[in-house]
């Protein structure tokens, strides 16, 4: 029992679809926990029909959907459907991001969390071109907030040697993206998105315990990851909602 | 200064003004160019046109442009040594030295792009060696030494001609390699990614070396044309006519590449690699490069330069080769916007810009690009500069040669 315990986890995600109510709690809990400025969103919840992510998609729209509306369905009306596919940091095992950095500020820990050394990072940008998923961001100027104060986990988190990874006023100039909130993780907590999801559609936990409930939801089958066919290996897991529930 | 200035003297009167103006012209340019990065520097890359889904814009494609110009210098330098193409010695040394302004250049040219340029040097203190980036920093680095190197070797006083001949085959026979691994890298940057259909194709590096070569030998047709009318340059008309046949290669090959790579993508029809050519193609939103690409960049400098009538007017030729270089451009720009700005995920709302205007949206789920003042700004500085390395370098191989005396002439060796 001793060398179980000082195994360490391989942390990884399960997300329900069919619980999800596409209400962004997670998003804005995201954005409040990270103290993320406006205009940067680490955590979004994408609308498309059913299995779009899986690659079987329904009859596409026949227009693109405007990016100025949150709830965007796909079909043509009356047939029309929506699912919820909230999107943030996939935490590849084989991360894209991780292999173009060109100075290593982008690693993984031995748990599986890719994360940024915020001091490292020269800001080329060639890890937002390598992600498939669009989860990165970059500090492009002056972090603007409304209203304009801190708020949030409010310090400094390093790991892994000293790495900062996560600081609340993130320097201009260098990419971010969601850390699994790892100074929470770390002290034992779940990620913030984790806590705050109002339907229990979010589980966070050790994918190497065969005992925790991910790792039964990842083995009960079902469960798909974004853009599977590039290998990528996502640590996200997302359970697809059942088909009668689609609107029609 | 009176010592020097006979050399650098320029056949007339007129003729020397326009070159002093010219400088002048370019310096200030450069300068301006500088003033608007370190303004960059105090608001941060806010003030470009660029945004979290098209996250590379003008100062990437414009490196990507300006590594593929620095190619047509060596590769001809080195191509006449090895070859023993005759035709193309007397633009030896012109072609190398600007092979070393423009990757140089080019190398500049990374910086404004960088949101922390101050950490530049940990490039090398902690380089991660699966990223392409860190190949191609130093194979720039490589490449600029050995132009500079090629470049001595040429213009040294006292080495004997048989013995410059055989150092500068053997360092042709490095050169012609390194050239085309220079472009390959680059165009790796952009090749191996999985994450962007457009770019992700093997044809990425033939395409870059091919169009490097087209760029490169456009430019110093250009360079070796002003030289003629402004300087004093003695260009032969079977070197023209050379550097004809080499441009008129090099467009059918690159555009017969990039057609072969836009039919094996609109048969196939797999929407997510249709999705940047369908913008492209006439009728896209970026329709524009095309037309740039395939007919203002294609087809006229081909007929520029084969049609018997107008072929054998030296301004032509010059007109073509801006026409080349403005088609390269293009397909710089096709390139690498092209495949940022339909991301794999386009679902809606899309992503988050990064930065936030009252009454707008924050997300974008098609990308959206247009460079602002501040990037034609540094671009254009840049591209002053290079021009100013290129007259100066060009006057300098001048004074060289009237220092030696007239009995030397150039690619002297063979």
């Amino acid at each position: 029992m001793a060398t179980e315990q000082k195994r360490e986890p391989h942390w990884a995600m399960v997300i329900d679809q069919e619980r999800c109510v596409g209400c962004w709690t997670c998003a804005v809990g995201c954005k409040e926990i990270n103290n993320e400025p406006l205009g940067v969103w680490w955590n979004r919840i994408l609308t498309a029909s059913p299995n779009e992510i899986t690659g079987e998609a329904a009859a596409p729209s026949p227009a693109a959907p405007a990016s100025d509306n949150i709830d965007v369905p796909h079909g043509v009306f009356p047939a029309l459907e929506m699912d919820y596919i909230p999107v943030a940091c996939q935490h590849c095992n084989d991360a894209p991001c991780l292999r173009v950095c060109p100075v290593g500020a982008t690693f993984r820990r031995d748990d599986g969390t890719v994360l940024i050394d915020y001091e490292r990072c020269i800001g080329c940008r060639y890890c937002i071109a390598a992600c498939p998923y669009g989860v990165r961001v970059f500090g492009w100027g002056q972090e603007k907030r409304d209203p304009d104060f801190t708020v949030g986990y409010g310090r400094d988190y390093r790991t892994d040697g000293g790495r900062l990874v996560f600081t609340p006023d993130r320097p201009t100039g260098v990419v971010e993206k969601c850390t699994w909130c790892v100074e929470r993780v770390d002290e034992g907590q779940q990620p913030f998105c984790v806590d705050v999801c109002p339907t229990g559609a979010r589980v966070f936990g050790d994918a190497g315990d065969s005992g925790s409930e991910v790792a039964g939801l990842i083995e009960q089958g079902g469960a798909t990851r974004l853009l599977p066919e590039l290998g990528t290996e996502p640590r996200v897991f997302y359970l697809p909602a059942k088909p009668e529930r689609s609107l029609s | 200064m009176s010592a020097i200035e006979p050399t650098l003297a320029l056949p007339k009167a007129r003729d020397r003004i326009v070159g002093r103006g010219w400088i002048v012209a370019l310096a200030l340019l450069a300068l301006v160019g500088f003033g608007a990065w370190i303004y960059q520097l105090t608001q941060g890359l806010v003030v470009t046109g660029m945004r979290d889904v098209v996250s590379w814009g003008m100062y990437i494609f414009t490196f990507a442009f300006f590594v593929g110009l620095s190619a047509g210098g060596l590769i001809m330098a080195s191509a006449a040594e090895l070859f023993g193409i005759r035709s193309l010695r007397p633009l030896s040394r012109i072609g190398v030295m600007t092979a070393a302004a423009c990757v140089l250049v080019a190398a500049m040219m990374i910086i404004p792009d960088l949101g922390k340029p101050a950490r530049v040097w940990e490039l090398f203190r902690y380089p991660n060696w699966r990223s392409p980036l860190v190949w191609d920093v130093i194979i720039i680095v490589v490449y600029f030494c050995f132009a500079s190197a090629d470049l001595i070797v040429m213009t040294r006083r006292g080495i004997a001609p048989g013995r410059r001949g055989r150092i500068l085959r053997m360092m042709a026979l490095v050169g012609l390699p390194a050239a085309v691994m220079l472009h390959t890298i680059t165009a790796w940057i952009f090749g191996l990614q999985i994450s962007r259909p457009w770019w992700n194709t093997a044809l990425m590096a033939p395409v870059f070396v091919v169009s490097a070569i087209l760029s490169g030998t456009a430019l110093v047709a250009l360079v070796a044309l002003a030289a003629r009318r402004f300087g004093r340059l003695e260009l032969p008309d079977e070197t023209v006519s050379a550097l004809r046949k080499l441009i008129i290669t090099a467009i059918c090959v690159e555009l017969y590449m990039v057609g072969a790579d836009y039919v094996t993508i609109l048969w196939g029809n797999v929407p997510s690699e249709r999705a940047a050519l369908d913008m492209i193609l006439p009728g896209g939103s970026w329709q524009w490069v095309f037309w740039l690409e395939w007919i203002a960049g294609g087809l006229f400098p081909l007929i520029l330069l084969s049609l018997p009538r107008l072929r054998r007017r030296p301004g032509m030729m010059a007109l073509a080769s801006v026409l080349v270089l403005v088609g390269v451009y293009a397909f710089r720009i096709e390139l690498v916007d092209g495949g940022l700005l339909k991301p794999l995920v386009m679902l809606a709302p899309g992503q988050s810009m990064g930065s936030f205007t009252a009454g707008q949206s924050s997300f974008q789920l098609i990308g959206n690009y247009y460079p602002t003042w501040v990037e034609f700004a540094i671009t254009a500085g840049m591209m002053a500069f290079l021009a100013l390395l290129i007259t100066l370098g060009y006057r300098w191989l001048r004074s060289l040669e009237a220092g030696h005396g007239a009995a030397e002439p150039e690619g002297a060796g063979g």
